[in-house]
């Protein structure tokens, strides 16, 4: 068997919210553990961008500012994530991508031989309409590879933050 | 934070009896400063940010929906407030024929992702036109909570 066993490649999803930065925690000690490769991307989700400007709930001078919001967004969570993993001794490839969350992450698990993709927590199913399943819910779904999901809990931070 | 998560029953008012655009936005920012117990400096800041919006491009769709909304200084967290009005209120450009349905969304200036997931989901939602034509004929604040929890 050529694959290494459990994991080689992994990738943790960041998207802002404090369940990523969790997520993020967990995938440096996951890391660490198995020796695998660790990767981390942020996606800016330009495809919801677009999208509000064609139903014109944006105009197209805020759509620019919130772009740059999210690149600033995605710059900050991107460094943190390093930071943390520097503070392990842990090395970490790191990318921003534009377009499609969901779309981008499933791409760059192909394209890269990823073998586990992490996630902060998925929403509780309290509606059925399509329209509100969450980026987190359609990688889930749609991974070609085992997902992790993480929940937000602070036992991480903690043992995250034990041994620095 | 979701939609779902953000939606409040208290943050919704069927039927809305404002007259006017701006009616609409300062009764549904009432729900939002009686909630939080805002004082009335604040809860006209919010007013005023929001219609300084509105003043770039109305977000009057043709659906008869609108999604004003703004990014509040101080804000923790996401707030949305929905309202229904029997009649179309003059919202926006006059070309469209009134507005019925506001979504309300104010945003905090951090975490530009969740209020912008808050804003695609509505506007996804809205182009149902099923779901439009539900939210229309909502009776109370409970029929439309439903809608989105169904």
């Amino acid at each position: 068997m050529s694959k290494k066993i459990p994991f080689s490649k992994i990738l943790v999803y960041l998207d802002g919210s404090e369940g990523s930065m969790t997520a993020a925690m967990y995938s440096i000690l996951l890391a660490e553990s198995t020796k695998a490769e660790l990767h981390a991307s942020y996606v800016v989700n330009t495809k919801a961008l677009s999208d509000l400007v064609k139903s014109r709930v944006f105009v197209d001078q805020e759509k620019m500012e919130y772009l740059e919001d999210l690149k600033k967004d995605a710059k900050r969570h991107i460094r943190h994530t390093e930071r943390l993993a520097a503070s392990r001794n842990l090395e970490i490839r790191t990318s921003v991508m534009e377009g499609s969350p969901h779309k981008e992450i499933i791409n760059y698990v192909k394209q890269n031989g990823i073998d586990l993709l992490v996630i902060g927590s998925v929403n509780a199913i309290r509606s059925r309409r399509e329209e509100l399943t969450s980026e987190n819910d359609r990688m889930l779904r749609t991974a070609p590879c085992p997902v992790l999901v993480i929940r937000d809990d602070d036992d991480i931070w903690a043992e995250f933050e034990e041994d620095v | 934070m979701t939609l779902l998560e953000a939606i409040d029953k208290s943050m919704i008012k069927v039927p809305l009896t404002a007259a006017s655009g701006k009616e609409v936005v300062e009764e549904l920012v009432s729900l939002y400063a009686d909630r939080e117990g805002l004082l009335p400096g604040r809860k006209d800041e919010i007013i005023s940010l929001i219609m300084a919006r509105e003043s770039l491009g109305s977000t009057a769709m043709e659906n008869g929906i609108a999604i004003p909304h703004a990014k509040i200084p101080g804000l923790s967290k996401p707030a949305v407030m929905i309202g229904v009005s029997r009649l179309p209120v003059p919202f926006g450009d006059s070309e469209h024929k009134g507005t019925k349905i506001f979504f309300l969304v104010l945003a905090p200036e951090e975490n530009p992702t969740e209020h912008i997931q808050i804003l695609a989901s509505i506007a996804k939602l809205c182009s149902s036109s099923l779901f439009v034509r539900m939210l229309e004929s909502a009776k109370s604040a409970d029929d439309v909570y439903q809608l989105f929890f169904d």
